[in-house]
C-alpha cells in the first residue's frame, strides 16, 4: 500500500523537520514494514516549467520544431521538439540535462543529455505527460501531444513538483505486514499510529447529521453478512473531473482518477480504509436490498466480467435484480454513467470471510474487497460518511441530500480486557510507568480505567473485530509503542537436572556422518513426491501409495513410499558428469496404511524414517560395486554403535537383479534391502551407462547401543602369521561355505581366516574358480616354526578338500 | 718448490670447498691425492732434491697431504648432512592427494551446527511427522478457520484426505510449529527444545522460492519467561552461524500462533548496514519470525497461559545457508546435483 505523507499530515500534525528516515524506521519497528520512501520532488528533479517564446521550423525535419524556451530568469534555450500542440505562450514541462524520463513512456527511465537532433543542438527536452509518468493526471488524446501546464500559473523555471504541488513523500508499506490490522488500510489509521508513537494529537472526524426526513428504502435480508448499510440519495450532481488536488492525491498512492463522483469514493476509502460506492439513483428501482444471490442470477460487473452468481455471494439488489457484488465491485449497468446527475451513496459494512470467498471465486480481488477481507468495523462507516458528505458539498455546492437511511440493527460490541500490572511487568521484564501505558493506549483509542491492581481496558471498535481480544494483545500494544528497542536483553535462567541424552537422535546423525566422512558418500535432498516413470520402474504397483490432491505437476502426484525412485532420478542426473559416485538420503516415507493416533486428536498414516543409498560405478565390475556397498552397510552398526544386523536372502526386492540381492535383517526381522538395480529397472529409469547397487533401510528399526560394547583384547605376545593359500573349487561354492569349513578347524593355533581374492577365466578350468584365502596362525605360548605353520595350513586344505572339493592350485 | 706447495694447498682447499657432491669430491681427491695426483707427483720429486732439503720438504708435503685429507673428510661430512634423498628437480608445488571423503548436505551441516549450539544451552532435539492433520497444522496454532494459508493454493493436501473434519484432513506439513504442540503434549514443562525439519508449500518456484524447504524452530516455555530473554536466544544462534556478533532488531510482526509476534532482522553482513542490493537498501535482512506462544497454543498443549509463557523462533535454514555461502538459487538444494553439493565440505 502506498501512503502520501502530506495526506497523513491532514490528520496528525507531524513536525515540519520530521526526519523521514526515522519515521520510516519507527513505523517499521512498531507497526508495519515500510519498504521504501520516495520523494516526488526527487523523482522530478531537474524537470521544470518552461515558457515557449518562439516556435521555429527545423531546418532538416518537417515534423520537428525548434522552440525558444524561457527556462527561468530570462534564460532562453533552443529545444527541439516534435509535439503537435506547440504554441507560443504555452507553459510546458522541460526535462533539463540530468533529468530522468521514460522515452515515450516505455522502458526504464533514462538520463537526459544535451544532444543534437537532426543537426540542431537541443537543451534537454519538452516532455509529453507519459514521459514523466503523469499521463493519468494529464491525459492526452494525441500521441504527439506534449504536456500543457499553462493552467498552473507557475513562472518559468519553477520545479515541476512545486508547480503541481507534488512535493510529497510516498511511503510504500508491505501489505503482508498488516493483514491482521484492518484499521491501517487508510491514511487515517497510520496517522493514529504515528500520533501514539510521537504523542501528538489526532484530528477527529465530525459526525454527519442528516437533515432530510425522507428515507432511502434499504432492506438488509442477510444481517450476518451485512451488519450495517447507510444509503444516502444525493441530487444536484453531474459527471466532471475532480479538482487537481484530489486527482493528484489519488494518483500519488497508485490509483487512477476517473471523475469526481468515483474519485470521491476512492478518496474516502484511501483516507479512512472504508470502501464506499455510488449508484446512479435513476437506475435503482424502488428500493435497495442486501441479500444472497438467487439461483441462476447473473451480474455484469463494472469491468465487464459477466458472472453467474453463486448463492453464497452477497449482492446489492434493487426491485429488478442484482446491481453490485457486495464489497467487491459495482455492476456495469447501475453505477456512475456519463449522464448521472444523482446518486445513492453506499457506505456499508460487509462480513470479511464472505467477501473473500466471493472475490476469490471470480478471481476478482479489488481495493475494496481486500479491505473488507481484513474485517473492517461497522463504526467506521461514520467517518467515511462524514468525509464523503464534506467532499460532495465542496465539489458540488448545489448538491442536496434528499433521502437517507442508516440500517445498523446490532451494534458491534467492544472487547473489554483486564490487565494486571504485576503480570504486565513480569512478562515485559521491565516496569513501564503507568501514565505512559495509559497515554499510549489512550491515543490509540483504548479507554483505560485504573483498577486496584491494574487496568480495565475497553478496546476501540476498529480493533475489536478479531485483532485485539486478550491481555497478551495489550502487552504487545504497550511494548511496541514503548519501543521494542528500549527493552534490554535479559538472561535465560534454568534449573539443571541432567545432560541431554537422546540416543535415537544421535544415531541418525552418526549414521549420516559415518556415510559422509568415513565412506566417501554425498548426502542429497529430494522432494517428498516422486516422478511417475521412476515409480513405475521401482515399485511393483501404486497400491498403498499416498498422492497429493494438488500435485506440483501431473506426473508428480505420488508421495514417497520409498527413497529409491528419487535416488534413481539423482543417478540419472549425475551420470552425465561423474563415472563413479556414492550418494545417500535420509528422509521420511509415507504409506497409506496403519493409521494410528500417536498424538491426541489425529490419526496419521504410517510414516517411517528411511535411509537410501546408491553406489554407482562402471558395469564392468559389479562385484567391486557390490562389495563396496556391502562393506559400508556391513560395517555401519560397529561404527555407529547400534545393534548389528545380518544379511539374509528372504525376499527379492521387485527392482533387484535376479542374483545380486540381500535383505538386511535385525534379530531375524527384515529391515531393508541391498541389491543391484536390475537391468530392466535401470533401463526404465533411463540410467544409460553405469550400474548401481541400491540400499534402503528403515531407520526406525535401528537400535542404538546405550554404550559401547566391544571389549579390549590383549596384544599377542608371540607373532601372528598370515598364510595365504589358493585353491580351485567349483564356481558355485560360496564364501560362506569356505568360511564355515575353515572355522570348523579353528583352534588355539588357527585364529582366523579372511577372503583375499577370487578369480575366474583364463588358466582356470570352466566351472571352476580360484580362491585365495588368508589364514591367521599363531600360538599364545611360543613363536611358531615354519613347519608348524604349514602343518596348520595343510590341515585346513585337507578339510576344504573333504568338504567342498577344493584342490590346491598347481599353476 | 715451496711456492708450488703453497699454491697447491690454496687451490686444493678451494676445490674441496667447491665440491657439491660426493662424486665431485671424489674427483677432487683423485686429482690431489690419487696415484697421479699433484701431491703424489710432488712427493715423487723429493728424492730428486738436495739431500739437506729432503727431510724438511718431505715433512712439508706430508703436512699438506694430511691437511687436504682432513679437509676432504670434513667436506664429505658436510655434503652428507646437506644431501637430499631425491634429485634436485623434485617439485614441491605438486598438489597433495585429496582425502576421499563425501559430505553432508549444506543444510544438514547448518542444522547440526545449530543443534550443537542449542544442545549446549540444554535444548532437546525433537521431530514430528511430515504428514500432519489440519488439526495440528492450523487449528492448534490459532489459525482462524478461513485463514488463507489453509487453502490448497498454499498447502499440499493429500488426495482423499482433503475434506472433512480438521482431524481427518491430511497434508504435507506447511510449517513445523504444529510439532511444538506435539512435544508439549508428551513432555512435562518447563520446555526447551528445537524441532528442525522439512516443510512444504504449494508455490510457484523460482530462484528465491521453493516448494520444499528446511526450517528450524526453537521453543522455550517456562513460568514468567520475559520476551526480552528471547533476544539472548537469537543472538546465540546468529553468532554461531556467522561466527561473529551480528546486530539484531526485533520489530512488530504478526503470526497467528504468537502474541506478541516479531519479525527479527539482522544487520546486513554484505554492506555492514549501509544498504546494498542484498538488503534492498535498508541495511537489515529479515531472517526469522518469533514471539511469545499465543495463549491458545499453550492451551492446546494443555498448559495454563496465565502460568506459562515462553519464546519461539523459526529460522529458514535455506535462507541462512544461502547467505552463508552466497548461493543465489534456492532450487539448487533439491537439485541432487553433485557438482553443487560437493562444494560444501
Amino acid at each position: 500500500m502506498k501512503l502520501s505523507l502530506n495526506w497523513i499530515k491532514d490528520y496528525v500534525k507531524l513536525p515540519d523537520d520530521m526526519d523521514l528516515t526515522r519515521l520510516a524506521y519507527d513505523l517499521t519497528m512498531s507497526t508495519v514494514e515500510v519498504e521504501g520512501a520516495e520523494s516526488l520532488a526527487e523523482r522530478f528533479d531537474k524537470i521544470i516549467v518552461g515558457d515557449i517564446k518562439e516556435v521555429l521550423p527545423h531546418p532538416n525535419a518537417d515534423k520537428l520544431r525548434v522552440c525558444k524556451v524561457d527556462i527561468g530568469e530570462g534564460e532562453i534555450k533552443d529545444i527541439v521538439c516534435g509535439g503537435s500542440n506547440l504554441e507560443v505562450g504555452m507553459k510546458v514541462v522541460v526535462a533539463c540535462p540530468g533529468a530522468m524520463v521514460r522515452w515515450h513512456g516505455e522502458g526504464e527511465p533514462v538520463e537526459i543529455k544535451n544532444a543534437k537532433l537532426r543537426g540542431v543542438a537541443s537543451f534537454g527536452m519538452i516532455c509529453a505527460a507519459v514521459e514523466v509518468g503523469l499521463d493519468d493526471l494529464f491525459p492526452c488524446e494525441d500521441d504527439h501531444g506534449i504536456m500543457d501546464v499553462t493552467a498552473f500559473d507557475a513562472p518559468a523555471g519553477t520545479p515541476l513538483a512545486k508547480a503541481l504541488d507534488l512535493d510529497d513523500i510516498i511511503l510504500e508499506i508491505d501489505n503482508k505486514s498488516m493483514t491482521n490490522r484492518p484499521d491501517l488500510w487508510g491514511h487515517y489509521g497510520i496517522a493514529r499510529e504515528l500520533a501514539a508513537l510521537y504523542d501528538l494529537p489526532l484530528v477527529e472526524f465530525d459526525k454527519y447529521v442528516p437533515e432530510c426526513t425522507s428515507t432511502v428504502d434499504v432492506r438488509i435480508v442477510d444481517g450476518e453478512r451485512c451488519p450495517r448499510y447507510i444509503g444516502s440519495k444525493i441530487e444536484g450532481l453531474g459527471v466532471k473531473p475532480s479538482p487537481f488536488e484530489m486527482q493528484s492525491r489519488i494518483w500519488r498512492v497508485g490509483m487512477r482518477p476517473i471523475n469526481a463522483l468515483v474519485d470521491i469514493t476512492n478518496y474516502v476509502m484511501l483516507a479512512t480504509g472504508q470502501p464506499t460506492h455510488v449508484f446512479d439513483s435513476n437506475h435503482i428501482i424502488d428500493h435497495i436490498e442486501v441479500r444472497r444471490a438467487n439461483e441462476g442470477e447473473k451480474l455484469q460487473l463494472l469491468n465487464d466480467k459477466e458472472l453467474n452468481l453463486s448463492t453464497d455471494d452477497l449482492v446489492i439488489a434493487d426491485a429488478e435484480g442484482a446491481v453490485a457484488l457486495a464489497g467487491v465491485m459495482g455492476g456495469a449497468k447501475d453505477s456512475v454513467l456519463p449522464e448521472t446527475n444523482s446518486v445513492i451513496l453506499e457506505v456499508a459494512n460487509f462480513e470479511s470471510k464472505g467477501v473473500r470467498r466471493t472475490a476469490l471465486r471470480y478471481d476478482n480481488r479489488t481495493e475494496s474487497s481486500s479491505r473488507y477481507e481484513k474485517a473492517v468495523d461497522p463504526e467506521r462507516c461514520d467517518q467515511a460518511l462524514s468525509l464523503a458528505m464534506k467532499l460532495f458539498s465542496e465539489l458540488y455546492p448545489e448538491m442536496k441530500v434528499t433521502a437517507f437511511n442508516d440500517v445498523y440493527p446490532v451494534k458491534l460490541v467492544k472487547k473489554e480486557i483486564d490487565v494486571d500490572f504485576d503480570w504486565l511487568d513480569r512478562r515485559l521484564g521491565k516496569r513501564i510507568p503507568q501514565e505512559i501505558v495509559a497515554r499510549k493506549l489512550g491515543t490509540m483509542g483504548y479507554e483505560v480505567t485504573f483498577t486496584e491492581k491494574g487496568m480495565h481496558i475497553v478496546v476501540p471498535t476498529w480493533r475489536s473485530t478479531g485483532d485485539v481480544s486478550i491481555k497478551a494483545d495489550i502487552m504487545e500494544e504497550v511494548a511496541r509503542m514503548y519501543g521494542y528497542e528500549n527493552f534490554e536483553a535479559t538472561s535465560i535462567t534454568t534449573s539443571f537436572d541432567g545432560a541431554i541424552n537422546q540416543l535415537e537422535v544421535d544415531l541418525v546423525r552418526k549414521v549420516k556422518e559415518y556415510l559422509a566422512f568415513r565412506c566417501n558418500m554425498q548426502e542429497i535432498f529430494t522432494y517428498p513426491w516422486m516422478t511417475d516413470e521412476f515409480v513405475t520402474a521401482i515399485m511393483p504397483s501404486t497400491d498403498g501409495i499416498l498422492a497429493l490432491a494438488t500435485p506440483p505437476s501431473p506426473t508428480e502426484k505420488y508421495v514417497k513410499c520409498s527413497l529409491l525412485p528419487n535416488i534413481c532420478k539423482a543417478i540419472v542426473k549425475n551420470e552425465r558428469n561423474f563415472d563413479e559416485f556414492d550418494i545417500f538420503e535420509e528422509a521420511s516415507v509415507f504409506l497409506d496404511r496403519d493409521y494410528t493416533e500417536n498424538y491426541k486428536g489425529e490419526k496419521l498414516p504410517c510414516q517411517q524414517k528411511h535411509l537410501g543409498c546408491a553406489f554407482v560405478g562402471s558395469s564392468d565390475n559389479i562385484s567391486e560395486l557390490f562389495r563396496r556397498a556391502k562393506g559400508v552397510i556391513g560395517m555401519m552398526p560397529r561404527y555407529t554403535h547400534m545393534e548389528a544386523f545380518t544379511f539374509e536372502k528372504l525376499e527379492k526386492p521387485y527392482w533387484a537383479d535376479e542374483t545380486v540381492w540381500l535383505n538386511i535383517c535385525l534379530n531375524g526381522k527384515k529391515i531393508g534391502d541391498l541389491a543391484l538395480l536390475s537391468g530392466k529397472a535401470a533401463a526404465a529409469c533411463g540410467i544409460k551407462v553405469l550400474s548401481a547397487v541400491l540400499v534402503e533401510i528403515n531407520m526406525d528399526e535401528l537400535v542404538p547401543l546405550k554404550s559401547r560394547t566391544n571389549r579390549f583384547v590383549h596384544i599377542p605376545e608371540f607373532p601372528m602369521n598370515e598364510y595365504d593359500i589358493s585353491f580351485l573349487v567349483d564356481s558355485m561354492v560360496k564364501w560362506d561355505d569356505i568360511y564355515n569349513a575353515v572355522m570348523a578347524k579353528k583352534n588355539e593355533l588357527l585364529r582366523d581366516v579372511c577372503f583375499v581374492d577370487e578369480y575366474k577365466g583364463k588358466q582356470i578350468p570352466a566351472g571352476k574358480k580360484s580362491v585365495t584365502i588368508r589364514l591367521v596362525i599363531g600360538s599364545g605360548e611360543k613363536t611358531l616354526t615354519g613347519p608348524e605353520i604349514e602343518q596348520v595350513a595343510n590341515s585346513v586344505l585337507k578339510k576344504l578338500n573333504k568338504t567342498i572339493g577344493a584342490e590346491i592350485r598347481t599353476i | 718448490m715451496k711456492e708450488k706447495l703453497e699454491a697447491l694447498l690454496r687451490e686444493g682447499t678451494a676445490k674441496i670447498e667447491a665440491a657439491q657432491s660426493e662424486a665431485e669430491l671424489q674427483e677432487v681427491k683423485g686429482a690431489l691425492l690419487g696415484k697421479q695426483g699433484s701431491i703424489t707427483e710432488l712427493l715423487k720429486e723429493i728424492p730428486k732434491l738436495d739431500v739437506a732439503l729432503r727431510p724438511e720438504m718431505g715433512k712439508a708435503v706430508n703436512n699438506v697431504k694430511n691437511l687436504l685429507s682432513e679437509q676432504i673428510e670434513g667436506r664429505r661430512e658436510a655434503i652428507k648432512l646437506k644431501a637430499s634423498e631425491v634429485p634436485a628437480d623434485f617439485d614441491c608445488t605438486i598438489p597433495g592427494f585429496e582425502p576421499k571423503i563425501g559430505g553432508l548436505h549444506p543444510i544438514t551441516q547448518m542444522c547440526y551446527d545449530l543443534n550443537d549450539a542449542f544442545r549446549s544451552m540444554g535444548f532437546e532435539v525433537f521431530s514430528g511427522p511430515e504428514i500432519t492433520s489440519e488439526y495440528y497444522a492450523f487449528d492448534n496454532l490459532n489459525f482462524p478457520p478461513n485463514h488463507p494459508a489453509r487453502e490448497s493454493m498454499d498447502t499440499y493436501w493429500l488426495e482423499g484426505h482433503d475434506s472433512g473434519e480438521a482431524s481427518d484432513k491430511l497434508c504435507l506439513r506447511p510449517h513445523l510449529t504444529g510439532d511444538s504442540v506435539r512435544y508439549m503434549q508428551t513432555h512435562k514443562p518447563p520446555y526447551r527444545f528445537v524441532y528442525p525439519g522439512r516443510v512444504y508449500r504449494n508455490e510457484t518456484t523460482d530462484a528465491r522460492h521453493e516448494r520444499a524447504f528446511f526450517q528450524y524452530e526453537a521453543l522455550i516455555v517456562d513460568k514468567d519467561f520475559t520476551y526480552t530473554a528471547g533476544k539472548v536466544m537469537i543472538k546465540s544462534i546468529l553468532s554461531k552461524v556467522f561466527g561473529q556478533d551480528v546486530p539484531v532488531r526485533m520489530r512488530a510482526g504478526f503470526f497467528p500462533f504468537v502474541e506478541p509476534g516479531f519479525e527479527i532482522d539482522m544487520g546486513c553482513l554484505v554492506c555492514g548496514g549501509k544498504g546494498c542490493s542484498v538488503c534492498k537498501h535498508v541495511g537489515w535482512i529479515e531472517i526469522m519470525p518469533g514471539g511469545t506462544p499465543h495463549p491458545n497454543v499453550l492451551r492446546a498443549a494443555g498448559l495454563d497461559p496465565d502460568e506459562y509463557t515462553g519464546f519461539y523462533v523459526n529460522i529458514g535454514l535455506d535462507r541462512l545457508v544461502m547467505m552463508r555461502y552466497g548461493v543465489d538459487d534456492v532450487r539448487l538444494f533439491h537439485s541432487t546435483d553433485l557438482r553443487f553439493l560437493k562444494q560444501f565440505r
